[in-house]
Formats: structure tokens, sequence, C-alpha cells
């Protein structure tokens, strides 16, 4: 390193090279150089994340004006969002409805995982492939899938009746907090297989070798080495479902019905039809600083179990 | 909605493959990207204008006379309803023209995004009905209009004929019916469920501004509420529930009506004693249209006859131009609940008011308490 600097300063001619200019500086100095080999990362982190988030921070202490804003700080808006108790409850359903389609989620995806790691030997690429398959169609055409399936006159229904054991369609299927979990559990199924299979996939085999010879069984096994060498997999995969299904709006407002609208759809609305940006942008830093919150209690907990599993 | 209604279009044969797939890439591109997208995005398809529109209105039928004359159709941008277009243009999106409707029309002004029409560059004018032309707030204080009318119709009560027991007259008390108790629909923007709502509510459009109508529209939709299966904005899912007799009768636009009709189910556009509500669309142009010289080519072609004659048939909207009516006799203007002397329909009915920024903030946010069950 200090070859190529003390080269740099001077050429053949005798006349000093770019000692002051940015070249050298860029050679002698091992910080700038990795800030600058960073660059085009922090550019687009910067431009495309720290910008957009600022901007929504600074826009939450503005009011709506009219069609623009007043830009006097103020936390007016937070002050509505805490006291109204309408952003309290959908932020509650929003919680609750995200947290049972994380768990359906991952129960469900899990024993699918666990089969391609351990069960299936040839094609392992294939199957998961296979199985992230629904992805390869739009988020919205999966969503009106599911009003298909669960509708008046959908696929469940009109099988139900055939079969005779209804008389009338169920309507609970579709415009329902049901509606929406089903459909959410579907739609985000790829980000709960792909991270735990990777950690299944993972787990040394000679673990699960030994504890057989010491005369465990099969559940023992899976209880004391499978499922505690799984959790990381587990906890990212809950991560990846609940943290974008929380603020979902699109399932909600197609699936929904009147009970159904969460958290995302009122942020949608202040967007939109009601035109206060200002109190949009401060009901997402909230249900964003709800989410970090839940996240840490979350990792805070697993931490705590995994040390008592192992 | 766009992406159902187009299907149905489809269906009917109405929309090519080609024109069907680009208004799909239009409807998902602008949902998930609306705010990445660049200044001008659709500039770069040749000289043609970009209409910024509802679904359903991006069909070759209605540009006819545009089509012939340069062997193509404008560019077609698709919203899901007017405030998201609004929205959505404040955020820097430029296209030339778009498609508010007169409930809006103070607004869309106020937000100086557009710029008002040199009417003397439009064959058609002429024939244009001028009670339309002359909806409050459209006049720009030079005698230049904000809007050109184009399509007008009412919000009303389709309902079943064989599954609604009519008592008496025809009501807005129908979508109020206990008897028929998640077995109603009702469209989900406030822009029309509100207006509804002060019909039943007695309230005078004159006065919908005052606190007093804002309780007791509130009263009125919150008894409502918990015998509403479904609110929604996608009037496909209207037809469809209606069609299966999943529900008995839901709050539609006349195009519902005369679709389901089309395909022989059993329904009615009701013509409530207290009056229907009744709206007009059009277009305003864009302060920085692009193609300034075919977006007029593209409105004139619009307020033809041809254009016309398509929309009263086949949707079943009233249109601008007074000598489309001519194209049809009475009995068929009748059917579709249309007459010769379309003005008359809409004295009958409530003709929507032009409101504020702030009344429309606090409507749609009271109304979304409501739907919200609060």
């Amino acid at each position: 390193m200090s070859d190529a600097a003390s080269t740099g300063t001077a050429t053949s001619s005798g006349k000093p090279r770019a000692s002051t200019g940015f070249a050298a500086l860029f050679h002698r100095s091992p910080t700038l150089r990795g800030y600058l080999m960073l660059s085009p990362a922090l550019v687009i982190m910067v431009i495309g994340v720290l910008l957009p988030f600022l901007i929504l921070v600074v826009m939450s202490f503005w009011t709506r004006e009219g069609f623009g804003f007043d830009t006097t700080i103020t936390a007016a808006n937070y002050a509505r969002a805490a006291s109204e108790p309408i952003f309290g409850v959908f932020l509650i359903r929003s919680f609750w409805v995200s947290g049972i389609a994380t768990i359906v989620t991952v129960l469900l995806c899990y024993p699918m995982a666990y089969y391609v790691a351990f069960h299936v030997h040839r094609h392992k690429m294939l199957w998961i492939i296979l199985m992230t398959l629904p992805f390869w169609t739009s988020y919205l055409l999966r969503v009106f899938a599911w009003k298909v399936i669960l509708g008046y006159e959908g696929v469940i229904n009109s099988s139900l009746m055939t079969a005779g054991l209804i008389e009338a369609p169920l309507e609970f299927l579709l415009y329902s907090q049901t509606a929406v979990i089903i459909a959410l559990a579907h739609a985000w199924a790829a980000f709960a297989i792909l991270p735990l299979y990777v950690s299944l996939e993972k787990i040394d085999r000679s673990l699960l070798e030994a504890a057989a010879d010491l005369g465990d069984g099969p559940v023992k096994r899976f209880l004391r080495i499978t499922l505690p060498l799984s959790l990381p997999g587990i906890i990212s995969a809950t991560f990846l479902i609940f943290i974008p299904t929380t603020g979902d709006y699109i399932t909600p407002a197609l699936l929904g019905g009147p009970d159904g609208a969460m958290i995302g759809n009122l942020i949608q609305l202040q967007f939109g039809a009601v035109n206060n940006w200002p109190m949009g942008a401060t009901l997402s830093i909230v249900l964003m600083l709800w989410i970090a919150a839940v996240a840490l209690v979350f990792i805070f907990v697993t931490r705590k179990s995994k040390e008592s599993l192992i | 909605m766009d992406i159902i209604d187009n299907l149905n279009a489809v269906k009917r044969g109405k929309l090519s493959r080609r024109a069907f797939n680009r208004s799909l890439l239009a409807a998902g591109v602008g949902l998930f990207s609306a705010p990445l997208l660049p200044r001008k995005a659709l500039a770069a398809e040749g000289d043609h204008p970009t209409f910024f529109t509802w679904g359903g209105f991006d069909i070759g039928e209605l540009y006819q006379p545009y089509e012939a004359a340069n062997g193509a159709l404008p560019n077609f941008s698709i919203f899901g309803g007017t405030e998201e277009a609004l929205t959505k243009m404040r955020g820097g999106f430029v296209v030339d023209a778009a498609h508010p409707c007169n409930v809006g029309l103070k607004r869309w002004v106020d937000s100086g995004l557009f710029q008002p029409v040199d009417t003397s560059r439009l064959a058609n004018w002429g024939d244009v009905m001028p009670e339309l032309v002359a909806m409050q707030g459209n006049d720009n204080g030079a005698g230049s209009p904000w809007m050109v009318p184009f399509d007008w119709g009412g919000t009303s009560i389709t309902y079943r004929t064989d599954i609604f027991e009519l008592e008496g007259e025809e009501s807005w008390d129908m979508l109020w019916d206990e008897r028929y108790a998640g077995r109603l629909g009702s469209l989900a923007s406030g822009g029309d469920a509100w207006w509804c709502g002060a019909i039943k509510a007695g309230v005078d459009f004159k006065d919908i501004a005052t606190d007093m109508a804002f309780e007791k529209i509130a009263a009125e939709l919150r008894a409502q509420r918990p015998l509403i299966r479904v609110y929604t904005d996608d009037t496909t899912t209207l037809e469809q529930a209606l069609a299966s007799g999943e529900m008995a009768a839901a709050m539609t636009w006349n195009s519902s009506a005369v679709l389901l009709q089309s395909e022989e189910v059993p329904v009615k556009f009701a013509k409530p004693k207290e009056g229907q509500l009744t709206w007009v669309c059009g277009i305003m142009i864009h302060k920085d249209a692009p193609n300034l010289e075919k977006t007029y080519e593209m409105i004139d072609a619009m307020l033809s006859v041809e254009t016309g004659k398509f929309m009263i048939n086949d949707y079943g909207y009233g249109h601008s131009n007074l000598k489309a009516f001519d194209e049809f006799d009475e009995d068929t203007l009748k059917s579709l609940g249309l007459s010769k002397n379309p003005a008359a329909i809409l004295d009958e009915g409530h003709f929507m008011i032009p409101q504020s920024q702030d009344w429309e903030s606090r409507m749609n946010e009271t109304f979304e308490l409501v739907k919200a069950g609060f």
C-alpha cells in the first residue's frame, strides 16, 4: 500500500503526478477507498431508502391545508393517532390478522420444507421451484383467484353443494377476516418455505445419527435437535411474513368485507381519497414503530427460548 | 375494477386481446409503481396523447374518428377512481387528459394541474348539451370550460325482480330493508354512497356541507352498515353478486343494470321516488399536455355521434352529444332508462354539486369511519 502511494507521487520525468489530487488521496486513504467501493450501494440506499424515509418522518409532523401542507412542525397527527379509537382498533386488527396468517403459514410450510430437506434426495431444486411456483404470477391475480375460490358460487361452495353437504352457499368464506388470512397465508408461502428449507438443510445429519445411536426416538430427535437448529429459519420466515402482511392493503380491500379492513387501508385512504398525506405519513411511522417493537419482543423471546432449548 | 371490467369486455368481444393486455399492464403497473413512474412515462408510444381514464373507456369504439385519422388509438393509463388519479397526477404523473366527474371539478381545478379548454378547436362542440357544460364551477371566468362533458348517468339501486319483494314504490329505503340484511351491496366510494345517503336522509344538496347534514347522513349510513354484505368500487363484484343471487339489491351505476339485463338476469334499475343521484364525467386537459394538438383530436372523437351511439347502446350511459340520442327510438332509450330529452332525466334526479377539498376530506373520513363500524 505504501509502495503504491510513494510511486504514485512522482513520474519518471520527475514531475509530481497528482500528488495532491484525487487519485493520490484514493491511494492513501483506505477509508475513502472503502467508501468509494461501497458508493453504488450507498447511493441506492440513500436515494431509495433513507431519503424517502426522512421525507416521511418530516411530513408526519406537518398538517394538511387544503391541497397543500402547513409545514409548521407539530405533533398533532401523532396526538390524533393516539386518541382516535379507529386507529388503535385497526392497528390491533392488523397485528391479529397478520399474526394468525404468519402462524398458519409457518405451520403449513414447515412440513413441506422438512420433507424436501430430509426426504427428497434427487432434484431438490425442482421441488423448491415447484413450491415457489405461485410466485410466478402477480400478487394481485393470486388474491383475485382466492376471491373466485371462496366466492358465493366459488369452487368450495359449489363443490360442497354438489356433494350435498350444504344446502345454501357458505357466506362466511368471503368478505371476512378468514378470507384475508387464507389468502395471505397462501400468497406469502414462498417467503416461509425458502428460509425454513435453508435452515433445515444446514442441519448436520450426524447429530441426528448420534441421537439415534444414543436411543432417542424420532419425536425426541425432532424436538431436541431439528427444531432448535431450525429456529433461525423459523424466525426469519416469521419476520418475512409478519412485517409485510401487517401493512398489506390489497388483500383486505378485496377479500375483507366491512370488518376486514386493516391499517394499510387507512394509510392508503389518507394518501388517496382523504388527501391528508401528513396523517398518512404519521400512520406509516406509527405502524413501523409498532412492528419494530413487536419484532424486538419476538427476538428477545426466541433468544431466551433458544437458550433454554439448547 | 379495471381487470374485471376488461374481462367482461373481452367476453363480450368488445376488446381485443392486445388492448386487454395493455390495460392489464397499465392496471398492474399503476397499482404497484405509482410513486416510481417517471414523468411522461407513456409519452414514448408515438405522438399519441395519453388519456388517464376508467377501465372500460380504453376501447376503440369510443375513439373511432381518431383511429380512422391516425391509424392508432390514443394511449391509455387506467385508474380505479378519480381520487387515486388526482393523487397520482399531483405526485408528478403527466398525461394529456384525464377523466374526472363533476363532484371533483372544483378540487381538480384548484389543484392547478389543468388548462381551460379551447372549444373552437372542437368540431362537435356545438352539439354538446349546454346543461352539462353549465355545471357549477366549469367556467374559468373567461368563458372557457375546464371540463368537456362526456358521459353522464345515474346512481341508483339495481335489484333482482324475482328476489326482492317490493313494498309499494321503488325507494332508497330498499337499501335499508332489514329483510335483506347481508344481501345488500353498496359502492364503497363516498363519491356515490355519501350522496345517496343524503337523498335517503332528505338532505338538500345545497345544504350538504353543513354540520347538520354530516350528522344526518352519517346516521343513515350507520344504520345501513350492518345490512351490507360488501362495500366495493369494483362494479363487477356487485354485478356478479346480483347475477348469482348472493345480493338482492345493490347501489350501482346504470351500466350494471344494462349489462345484467343483456345477460337476461331479471334485474331492474330502480327509479326511487326520492329521485336518483345524477352525475356527469368529462375530460380535462393537463396544463403540461405533451400532445395538445392530438388531445383535441381525441376529445373531438369522443364527442362524436358514433361514440355517443356506442356508449348509449352498449354501456347505457348518457352521452354529452345531443345528436347521439337521435340515433335511437324512444322505446330503446326508455329501456335503457334514458330519453330523447336527456335534460329531463337530469332534472328529475339530484345533480351532484362540486365540493371543496376540506369537505371531501371530511366526508371521506366520516364515511370510512362508518364503514369501519364507528
